[in-house]
């Protein structure tokens, strides 16, 4: 599947939500820790040796489940492949703690859930809907209902 | 560089719904003939297939700070072209079938980022906040309001980007449970990405009011074209929607 990679390379240079010298081990039987730079980029992990500018890898954080693994290891693992975990080891529970916080809100579909609740709460309180002032309360991502897909335009 | 793209075409295919799906001519990449493909918009990320039933996409553009812009061709009406930032970066140009699908398509993904999201977001739980407040609050403020709720295109609207400290609601969804899928526990809002975030999580009741943040500077738009920040706290709501 082709991607924007030089896009995304830019992407992993921007201002991250958080970054951190994580132990990171991929999903693969045989993969060991190594020490990785993890950096969070809106809804991406991004993840370079610790001497290099560009990010050996990306994962996409939509449709991921994150767990905790031990008191400073947590886990993401992919619906579509459930069986294939990376490991991440932190430094303190602490920083697990924190790190699982920070992945499990960076997904845009988590971040549509919140919307929908705070545009259901706003027009519960008010009777208002909060988003038609910016002529945008028709937008699909913004439905409470939301679970069939638009008829194409 | 690598990406989970096992993953990234299932998030395409799966049952989450797409913000908007439909058929595009997209200029080729290798071949620059246009071809209809059919795309599919999810959250910051366009993917595109050969064919409406094709199972799996053919590629995906992540829209996080891109440009869209609506663009002059020789061959085709209705193009549109989707260009980023940086250093040789690749402009993508598509185009729709009429006006109508053009526009809605140069809509929907000029605020297709995460960050657009985000804004959207801390919006309306700073209104939500404010509400909350004025509802257990029985006497009347004595500041005058600072954010007034104001039509579409009136005066410049401030998104709440400024860190939140001290900042607790119960969230939307609380479930006690350790392992966390994408929107099952939620207890704390994000703060500003610029650095490290290092909050802390707690699901109690809100404590003092946050301060209304500063204005943030306006971000300049060519005629047709609406940026898509890449970092926040540059872009101000409601000229978003200009």
């Amino acid at each position: 599947m082709r991607f924007n990679e030089k896009e995304l390379v830019f992407l992993s240079r921007q201002p991250p939500e958080r970054a951190a010298e994580l132990g990171m081990r991929g999903p693969k039987k045989g993969d060991v820790v190594k020490r990785r730079l993890v950096k969070l980029i809106v809804n991406f992990l991004f993840y370079f040796r610790t001497d290099e500018d560009e990010p050996i890898g990306a994962l996409l954080l939509e449709q991921c489940r994150v767990e905790r693994e031990d008191d400073q290891v947590f886990s993401i693992v992919f619906l579509d492949e459930a069986e294939r975990k990376y490991l991440f080891e932190c430094d303190s529970q602490e920083q697990c703690v924190e790190w699982i916080d920070a992945v499990v809100k960076a997904s845009y579909e988590f971040m549509r859930k919140n919307l929908i609740y705070y545009r259901t709460e706003i027009h519960r309180l008010t009777g208002k809907d909060p988003l038609e002032q910016y002529g945008i309360s028709d937008e699909t991502r913004f439905q409470v209902n939301s679970g069939l897909p638009p008829p194409p335009t | 560089m690598k990406l989970n793209e096992r993953s990234v075409a299932h998030y395409a295919t799966c049952n989450s719904p797409p913000d908007k799906t439909g058929f595009l001519f997209k200029k080729g990449e290798r071949n620059t003939a246009y071809h209809r493909r059919w795309f599919i918009l999810k959250g910051n990320m366009l993917f595109y297939f050969e064919e409406r039933e094709s199972r799996e996409p053919i590629g995906v553009i992540v829209l996080e700070g891109c440009t869209v812009e609506l663009c002059e061709s020789e061959s085709e009406e209705f193009a549109f072209a989707v260009k980023f930032d940086c250093a040789k970066a690749k402009v993508y140009k598509m185009a729709a079938e009429n006006q109508a699908a053009m526009e809605s398509w140069v809509k929907a993904l000029s605020r297709a980022s995460f960050d657009y999201m985000r804004l959207v977001v801390k919006e309306l739980e700073r209104q939500l906040e404010e509400v909350q407040e004025e509802a257990r609050s029985s006497q009347a403020k004595s500041k005058p309001k600072k954010h007034q709720l104001q039509p579409q295109g009136a005066a410049s609207f401030q998104p709440a980007t400024i860190s939140l400290q001290n900042a607790t609601i119960t969230g939307p969804l609380q479930e006690g449970v350790s392992s966390r899928e994408n929107g099952v526990s939620w207890s704390k809002p994000l703060s500003v990405p610029n650095g490290v975030s290092d909050t802390q999580e707690d699901c109690s009741e809100r404590g003092d009011g946050v301060r209304p943040p500063p204005v943030p500077p306006r971000r300049k738009t060519n005629g047709g074209s609406l940026e898509s920040p890449v970092s926040p706290g540059t872009g101000c709501f409601s000229k978003l929607h200009d």
